[in-house]
């Protein structure tokens, strides 16, 4: 508590330190006269450390971790409690690290192992070490004397936590070390590096046998021929060497697997490792996966000369107990602190900026006429690209065709909920371009936008059709009220078309209602199939097709007569074919269903209007709706034509079989049996003043073609193209981007990559955000803005992630196709190391630690593995020195970690006899663990003595 | 009531409610008889027709805006302007006539499936003109199951004799209070757009409690 005030205070005045000291200390120094116990400073410093350890022993783990100790690794099982203290003029900290589930030792090679628990093989321990930048002891004297208090401290609670006191230099990573065991056991640590020039023998196995032998056999003539029962477990980390699409690229930088510390560099070139990606059309991304780390391990062999080791050092490492395969992450999938990762999500995050600053104008050539002074930042970000870049990307819009392979629309029911433009949709492709097209900046877009209608007003001008909109005379209601209206004015292009070839052949008709209506009489029993698209008059006739009985045919011959036998009908226009068996009330004639038309396509706003106008006059009197007549009217009139001869209830007895109540017990079969038929209207229908014969009444026979259709092309055509001409700036971006999100989607969803169920989960999951955030960005009232945009960056960085996960799992995927299993495995482990990062605050979560999870590769699948560490070529491995051994298809190991130890009896002990215990148990004398390559070597060395 | 629609909101919530069901199955009668408690013949609807009504349900006051659709296949084409927005789906059929009753898996339980844009929309399934028990053609453990199966309420009534018809809207608009992001649609903001309404985020918190 006062420490850190005291701090400040000593350099600067040292002999005032008397008087600036605290109470605390001042009462001590007083009290001191009395209390001989506390004789030294020295004595304090240690009865201090006494006090840390006795109140962390109090707690134990549990309250520890409660009271927020430190969680150290992934799997949390090691935690860090932190306390300070000061001696003298220095400050220390002292740490304790402990365990919490402690499930035996599992193993040497436990990935989240502490440093000082590998290395020294224990489990709980105390690290004390000055507060200083190196964070080391740099003089012997003071660290044996920081060593000692430590020692004593912890006997007089009674602890027999090993400590460590780092010395030297930080580099050399050297610790010393103690700790009680008992009354009579000492264990002492101590670990030091080379880290250069190691010799050579201490390169091989041998040597570093023979090195642990030395610790412990006194006379060192003797240790080759000597027996000693060694333990050894040996773990070798080997990396694949960075990924590289052609072998021949290697060539180009024979550097490159040189240093291997790096493995990532920049001027590398290389064929992109995502070519094949959906996602490549419009970026390439980095590649996560920089290689993989394979660890083998031998464990557990008893080793009894140096020349086993000798032999060992050529064992292959197929011959491992143990193979586990890590991928290497390029370490800025994790962090984004440092660099921004560039994709979908990116760019969207721009649109939706563009998005925020296009509140400020009404139109979008306000955008690009003038320098709008609201936008004052700096130029790049609100720059127009050269003409030449815009032509070339409106004409990649335009561009038909190339595309047809992607046109089977996934008929995603996700991304439909998603209110944009279907993926290969006109409006879609402008939206995917402009995201990256100069930085997609609001005045980018709406330049963009402004050659874009105009391309489409050129379309619709000369009656082209527009590329990439299928007219296929429905509207996605779903989808952008843009796209529905492009959808649209394609069909009214078509219909244009169409009503100018009509022109040219018959002069009477003003508009055809569709398609190939022209020559629907000439083939009136074939056409319906294929014209009428809406179900509605296939339905009919499949509907009345009761199961024509043979004898109804016998009944009347004339009902048997071929389908071009149309002499009888002089009269009849556009008939779609007869109906089942059905025949006309007061003629002796099948009845005909008439081609009708289509039913008025309309966009969301007509039909919001519609409903709108309904609900205004609504109320007041019995409404039908006045389209809904005149459909009702169309069809009257078309029925009539198609059967001159028809009533009333004839067309009732077609149109709503319903209301059409049939004498005969026996249904709709009796309708061919007996002529005429039996039966009359419903007493709905019948009622005196029914509109629907007052309608019957009010229409002329008139077939669909000569017929006012219920849509005006033209008219709507130049409504659709006012509607684009004139949208309001926000209007466009927030239809953007609720398409460009779900373009990007589908096309992310598009990839492959196996199957990983977290992933699809994942995906899916992000539709259902996609569509229930930008669900309110649409609608004719709009939320407060800065909420609303505060929204939609969050959704660009959820968005991220998945992009991130999904690129992650194409490449993990690619890389391990023959094992499957594996790379499920491994997906998920990563999938659990980056869900903490997926929430959806705005603030980036760094991650300090690294992906480290390591996957047990199977028997069976070593031989995929070791595909991934191919053979280096001449060139990469002429330069190399094989000093280690153990090589992996030519690659030698990156790290060897070796744990050598050496068990005795208690009672064997050289001093043998006096041991109270009656202890025949194992202790663990000798354990050394060795770290290192060829030029950089560690070793620690734990001894345990009895002295 | 016109004045109710001119846009003070007198009402707490706004539901948009949606009959359909084959033709001649009662949807009309059904409505009338609920808006104004009368029964007649009505001539077969054409296309679509509309009413308003406004009730207390549940402590609140509530507009309900109700779309009779024509049974007729013919008009079929242009319902899916109707299915937009509503809150909830009525799906009548005739007890006394067996195709109405299939038909509502064949084809209404279909229509919603593909224009509802709301997929919380509540849907009720109702029977109709129990009245005629003599001639009953679908049972009501049919009823029952077909409801338990597409997930909806399930209530037989009769327009003719007023049996259940009050209870088929209220059971209806109770359990569309109950489901927040419906309630959070419904709710009467300040804006005169009744069909696309947005309360903000706040108030959605709020009436979900309710």
């Amino acid at each position: 508590m006062a420490s850190s005030s005291n701090a400040k205070h000593k350099r600067i005045a040292e002999e005032e330190e008397e008087e600036e000291e605290e109470e605390e200390e001042t009462l001590e120094e007083i009290e001191g006269f009395d209390d001989f116990t506390l004789a030294s400073s020295w004595e304090r410093f240690i009865s201090e450390i006494e006090a840390i350890c006795r109140v962390w022993m109090v707690d134990g783990p549990k309250n520890l971790v409660e009271k927020g100790a430190e969680c150290l690794g992934s799997q949390k099982k090691l935690y860090k409690v932190k306390s300070e203290m000061k001696h003298g003029t220095k400050l220390y900290s002292i740490e304790y690290y402990f365990c919490v589930s402690n499930k035996g030792k599992a193993s040497f090679w436990d990935d989240d192992l502490h440093d000082l628990q590998l290395s020294f093989g224990v489990s709980d321990f105390m690290v004390i070490a000055p507060l200083s930048a190196s964070g080391v002891v740099l003089d012997a004297p003071e660290s044996t004397k920081l060593l000692s208090s430590v020692a004593i401290a912890l006997t007089n609670c009674g602890s027999n936590w090993p400590a460590f006191v780092p010395v030297h230099d930080p580099s050399r990573k050297a610790y010393i070390g103690i700790q009680n065991l008992g009354l009579i056991f000492t264990r002492r640590f101590d670990a030091d590096r080379i880290g250069s020039q190691v010799p050579i023998r201490l390169m091989h196995l041998e040597g570093l046998y023979e090195l642990f032998i030395s610790k412990f056999a006194l006379y060192s003539v003797d240790f080759s021929a000597s027996f000693f029962k060694v333990q050894f477990a040996m773990k070798l980390t080997y990396r694949s060497p960075p990924y590289e699409s052609d072998d021949e690229i290697n060539s180009v930088d024979p550097e490159v697997n040189e240093s291997k510390g790096d493995i990532v560099s920049p001027n590398h070139i290389k064929t992109q490792w995502d070519d094949d990606c959906p996602w490549t059309e419009w970026y390439s991304a980095e590649d996560p996966i920089r290689g993989f780390e394979l660890v083998a391990i031998w464990s557990g062999r008893m080793f009894e000369s140096s020349l086993e080791m000798a032999e060992l050092e050529n064992a292959s490492s197929f011959d491992a107990e143990k193979w586990l395969l890590c991928p290497i992450i390029f370490p800025f999938m994790i962090d984004d602190s440092t660099w921004m990762f560039v994709g979908f999500a990116s760019q969207i995050r721009l649109l939706v900026s563009a998005l925020d600053m296009s509140f400020e104008a009404q139109f979008l050539d306000d955008f690009v006429s003038v320098e709008n002074p609201a936008s004052d930042n700096s130029k790049s970000s609100t720059a127009i690209p050269p003409p030449t870049v815009l032509d070339r990307v409106l004409k990649e819009i335009f561009h038909d065709g190339g595309h047809n392979s992607h046109l089977v629309e996934r008929d995603n029911k996700h991304s439909r909920a998603i209110k944009g433009a279907p993926l290969e949709s006109l409006f879609a492709q402008f939206c995917l371009h402009s995201l990256w097209f100069g930085g997609c900046n609001i005045r980018a877009i709406a330049s963009l936008w402004i050659e874009f209608v105009r391309e489409v007003r050129w379309c619709w001008e000369e009656s082209q059709p527009l590329p990439k909109m299928p007219s296929d005379s429905t509207i996605d209601l779903s989808a952008c009220l843009i796209h529905q209206k492009l959808q649209m004015l394609a069909i009214c292009i078509e219909k244009k078309n169409l009503s100018h070839d009509t022109h040219n052949s018959t002069e009477s008709v003003d508009h055809t209602p569709s398609g190939k209506k022209v020559d629907a009489e000439a083939d009136p029993f074939k056409e319906p199939v294929k014209n009428e698209n809406g179900s509605y008059l296939r339905s009919y006739c499949h509907q009345d097709s009761e199961p024509s009985t043979s004898s109804s045919f016998k009944h009347h011959d004339y009902s048997v007569r071929s389908p071009d036998l149309q002499k009888v009908d002089q009269v009849r226009k556009g008939s779609a074919g007869v109906v089942g068996s059905m025949m006309l009330l007061h003629s002796y004639q099948k009845m005909h269903a008439p081609y009708t038309q289509d039913a008025p396509i309309m966009t969301e706003d007509m039909h919001e209007e519609r409903l709108h106008a309904v609900e205004v006059f609504g109320d007041a009197f019995s409404f039908s709706g006045q389209l809904e007549r005149d459909i009702l009217s169309s069809d009257m009139s078309a029925f009539k034509a198609a059967n001159p001869d028809a009533v009333f209830e004839d067309f009732i007895r077609w149109h709503s079989p319903g209301d059409w109540e049939n004498d005969d017990t026996d249904g709709c079969a009796g309708d061919g049996n007996n002529w005429p038929p039996r039966g009359k209207l419903s007493q709905r229908m019948s009622e005196h003043g029914n509109l629907w014969r007052q309608i019957w009444n009010d229409s002329p026979p008139l077939p669909v073609l000569e017929q006012k259709s219920l849509l005006d092309p033209i008219r709507e055509g130049e409504k659709i193209l006012h509607y684009l001409e004139t949208l309001k700036p926000h209007q466009l971006l927030e239809q953007m981007v609720c398409t460009a999100f779900r373009a990007s989607a589908d096309i992310l969803n598009q990839t492959m990559y196996g199957d990983f169920k977290p992933m699809k989960t994942r995906f899916n999951q992000l539709y259902i955000t996609l569509a229930s955030t930008l669900k309110p960005l649409q609608a004719n009232h709009l939320r407060e803005k800065a909420e609303l945009i505060g929204d939609l960056r969050r959704l660009c960085l959820v968005f991220e992630h998945i992009e991130k996960l999904l690129i992650f799992a194409a490449s993990i995927h690619r890389k391990l196709l023959d094992v499957p299993r594996l790379s499920e495995a491994m997906f998920s482990d990563y999938f659990n190391f980056y869900l903490p990062k997926m929430g959806t605050s705005l603030e980036s979560i760094c991650y300090d630690q690294e992906f480290k999870t390591k996957q047990l590769v199977m028997m069976h699948e070593r031989d995929a593995v070791a595909i991934l560490f191919p053979p280096p070529t001449a060139n990469q491995s002429w330069r190399k020195v094989l000093s280690m051994g153990n090589l992996l298809n030519g690659h030698e190991p990156i790290l060897r970690e070796i744990i050598f130890s050496i068990n005795d009896r208690v009672e064997d002990s050289h001093y043998g006899s006096s041991i109270p215990m009656a202890t025949t148990e194992e202790i663990q004398t000798h354990r050394m663990y060795i770290q290192g390559t060829s030029n950089d070597l560690w070793v620690a060395l734990s001894v345990t003595s009895w002295d | 009531m016109d004045s109710a629609s001119s846009g003070q909101p007198e009402f707490d919530y706004l539901f948009k409610l949606l009959l359909i069901g084959d033709s001649g199955v009662g949807k009309s009668s059904l409505l009338l008889r609920f808006t104004s408690d009368s029964f007649e013949d009505l001539s077969p609807t054409i296309g679509v027709d509309f009413k308003v009504k406004i009730v207390n349900i549940g402590g609140k006051r509530l507009k309900l805006a109700i779309w009779d659709t024509a049974g007729q296949e013919r008009f079929r084409t242009l319902t899916s302007s109707y299915y937009r927005g509503a809150q909830g789906v009525i799906m009548v059929y005739d007890v006394t006539r067996r195709d109405t009753f299939t038909n509502l898996s064949d084809i209404w339980a279909k229509e919603i499936e593909l224009y509802s844009t709301n997929q919380d929309c509540i849907k009720m399934l109702v029977g109709n003109k129990v009245d005629k028990e003599g001639e009953r053609a679908v049972t009501k453990k049919e009823g029952i199951d077909f409801a338990r199966e597409y997930g909806c309420l399930f209530l037989e009534c009769s327009a003719k004799t007023r049996v259940n018809v009050e209870q088929c809207f209220e059971e209806l608009v109770l359990k569309i209070l109950e489901t927040p992001s419906l309630c959070a649609e419904g709710s009467s903001g300040l804006k005169k757009n009744i069909f696309k309404q947005k309360p903000p985020q706040a108030d959605a918190s709020t009436s979900s409690c309710c």
